[in-house]
């Protein structure tokens, strides 16, 4: 299969190079003919890739990596206990576990999980799923959650990103703390970590994990209470007016605030 | 749909119309005479593409690199709730530390225009009288030429103590305090064409205009690092310019009854998307509708190479200043021909013939 698709690349770069050079020499029926040729091929290398996916999703071989990548994402997610952006996953995971995530098996990852949902709810132990905004309960962007955590924790209201942004300080300054000596990766985190948080010098060496944490939770104090009550709101109108799969994943396709309109079906099997 | 969404969308043919950009609008104010840009960008047509279909393709644009380095260093000032965004405001403008709220109005899939318009002014207007700091994408609208279009939203509005600022991330540096300042004026106009979408947002809604800034929060790369810092730009002037600008374009309605009803650029493509219409069909619809050409447009509209090349003879090629001092003298010929003396100049023509043959004499003394 893989061969198959190797062969069909180089065929569509030949044809592209052939329907530029058909233009440049003014041919419109030659072009055209070429450009018929060409989506031929394009089709059929899709076909392929979705041959390749099929084999590679029940034996996921990372290279290197020693777990599949969902698993990866979920300790990354479980040290940080909030959610996340996958840029920030990798990072962690990178600074804490041994291994790079690929970052581009990330971008499928949700879809993924989604789909997996729909077909079977609840047969896997734990799903990574949406982060729902708190005022039209649809996803937001580039974030992940674990499905297993509170609804109320899948929910973001306006103050959110920065009590989570502070909350991600906190577990990962003290899980700084207890490892035996901080690799260059997990310090340069928690220095990226430090130097947005105010009362903390922007000074390298001075980022000590206990004076990160204080600093932290002296912030997060200031809007913990109103970020719970938004959350809460919204996690309050999420358990009545969506679905298991609309809490997990959202709704994406409809206005999901405007009443008894939002109900999604999940057989409906839109991603 | 109105008759003048028909007649508009007739001109563009099947293309999908292109959305309006601060800097689209910026760059239409740089020209307001200009009939052939007004009618174009009212209907949408993607102007980079008809002037290569016309087989003058446009010389410029932002390069891939650029678009690159700035979504980049856009993503990092915005990460894990725009920590850097927050500090930065906090250091320069005493930000409480309390406001922190970030709302992000993004386009939610397949929401219409209308319907994100109208969730980003709630948003807003509800700030206004209430809590909330940050909000970023929302979709703005403005009159532009008599019809609202909707702005692509590149920026964050930004609430500190009751008003609201634009805040705009640009990725040229600042270098020991000085940023090149034709980069400084084109983000402050971009800027400006916010700030009046805001104004006239909030007014619709019965609030006090003036809650939008005119300060607006510029956020660049500090030196020769990544690291960002933040300038208020006063853009009262770019203000002022803008909506006088805007008032002076024609209306589109007026520009369309003078043209034919059935002038059309469609390239008509077929199915493989390759176009049918001809270079010269096209050529001749464009030259149907008038361009004022000044060498100015080539930095700032894609299809001015076609407009150079129509204008190619005339004294306005050759730049505002030159029309100017020659008025009333059309073409570059005429001009020589007077200078020459080998035509008689109308009564009024006689003081640029004047001044002509003064500058042909004294060229004639510096080469003898």
């Amino acid at each position: 299969m893989e061969g198959v698709a190797e062969e069909l690349e180089r065929r569509i770069d030949k044809l592209r190079a052939a329907v530029r050079q058909a233009i440049m020499a003014g041919d419109r029926t030659a072009a055209a003919g070429l450009r018929r040729e060409l989506r031929e091929a394009e089709r059929a290398w899709d076909e392929a890739v979705a041959g390749l996916a099929q084999q590679v999703v029940p034996a996921p071989r990372g290279a290197g990596a020693l777990l599949p990548v969902r698993e990866q994402v979920h300790h990354a997610l479980t040290l940080l206990s909030v959610p996340a952006a996958p840029r920030l996953i990798g990072e962690v995971h990178r600074a804490f576990f041994a291994g790079d995530i690929v970052g581009a098996r990330l971008t499928s990852l949700r879809r993924d999980e989604e789909r997996s949902f729909r077909l079977a709810p609840y047969s896997r132990p734990y799903y990574l799923c949406a982060v729902l905004s708190a005022d039209v309960l649809a996803p937001a962007r580039g974030l992940l959650a674990v499905s297993t955590w509170p609804l109320e924790r899948r929910i973001v209201g306006p103050l959110s990103p920065r009590v989570d942004f502070l909350t991600c300080a906190i577990r990962v300054a003290e899980h700084v703390e207890r490892l035996p000596e901080a690799g260059t990766s997990a310090s340069r985190l928690l220095w990226r970590f430090a130097a947005n948080i105010p009362g903390l010098g922007m000074d390298p060496g001075g980022a000590a994990t206990a004076a990160a944490v204080a600093a932290a939770r002296a912030e997060l104090a200031i809007h913990a209470e109103a970020d719970r009550s938004h959350r809460a709101a919204g996690a309050a109108r999420a358990t009545e007016q969506l679905d298991d799969a609309g809490r997990f994943f959202g709704t994406p396709r409809q206005r999901a605030n405007l009443p008894r309109t939002a109900r999604s079906d999940p057989r409906e099997g839109a991603s | 749909m109105s008759d003048l969404d028909a007649r508009l969308a007739r001109l563009r043919g099947s293309a999908q119309p292109k959305r309006h950009t601060a800097r689209t609008i910026a760059a239409m104010t740089a020209n307001p005479g200009c009939s052939r840009r007004a009618v174009l960008d009212a209907a949408g047509v993607d102007k980079g593409r008809l002037a290569t279909q016309v087989g003058f393709p446009a010389r410029f644009g932002q390069s891939r690199f650029a678009i690159t380095r700035g979504n980049a260093f856009e993503a990092q000032i915005k990460a894990d709730g725009c920590a850097e965004l927050l500090s930065l405001l906090r250091e320069k403008l005493d930000l409480p530390l309390s406001e922190v709220g970030y709302q992000d109005l993004e386009s939610l899939g397949n929401e219409s225009n209308a319907d994100r318009h109208a969730r980003a002014r709630e948003a807003i207007t509800n700030a206004a009288t209430e809590a909330g700091t940050l909000f970023d994408h929302p979709l703005l609208r403005m009159e532009v030429g008599g019809r609202a279009v909707y702005l692509e939203p590149d920026l964050i509005a930004f609430r500190l103590a009751g008003r609201f600022h634009v805040v705009e991330i640009k990725s040229f540096p600042v270098i020991d305090g000085q940023a090149d300042p034709a980069k400084v004026a084109a983000a402050a106009i971009q800027s400006a064409v916010y700030v009046l979408a805001m104004r006239t947002m909030l007014e619709e809604q019965g609030l006090d205009p003036a809650t939008v800034s005119h300060d607006i929060v510029l956020v660049c790369p500090k030196d020769f690092a990544n690291s960002p810092a933040v300038t208020l730009v006063d853009v009262r002037k770019q203000l002022t310019v803008l909506r006088r600008q805007l008032s002076r374009m024609a209306r589109i309605e007026e520009l369309l009854d003078l043209l034919p009803d059935d002038l059309t650029v469609d390239p008509r493509p077929d199915a493989d998307g390759v176009p049918t219409a001809t270079p010269e069909e096209l050529g001749a619809a464009l030259h149907r509708v008038d361009a004022r050409y000044a060498p100015e447009c080539l930095s700032h509209c894609e299809i001015a190479y076609f407009c150079r090349h129509e204008a190619r003879g005339e004294t306005s090629a050759l730049g505002r200043a030159v029309r100017e001092d020659l008025g009333g003298i059309e073409s570059i010929d005429t001009a020589l021909a007077l200078a020459r003396e080998t035509r008689r100049p109308t009564p009024e023509q006689e003081e640029s013939a004047a001044l002509l043959r003064a500058a042909a004499r004294l060229r004639a003394e510096v080469s003898a």
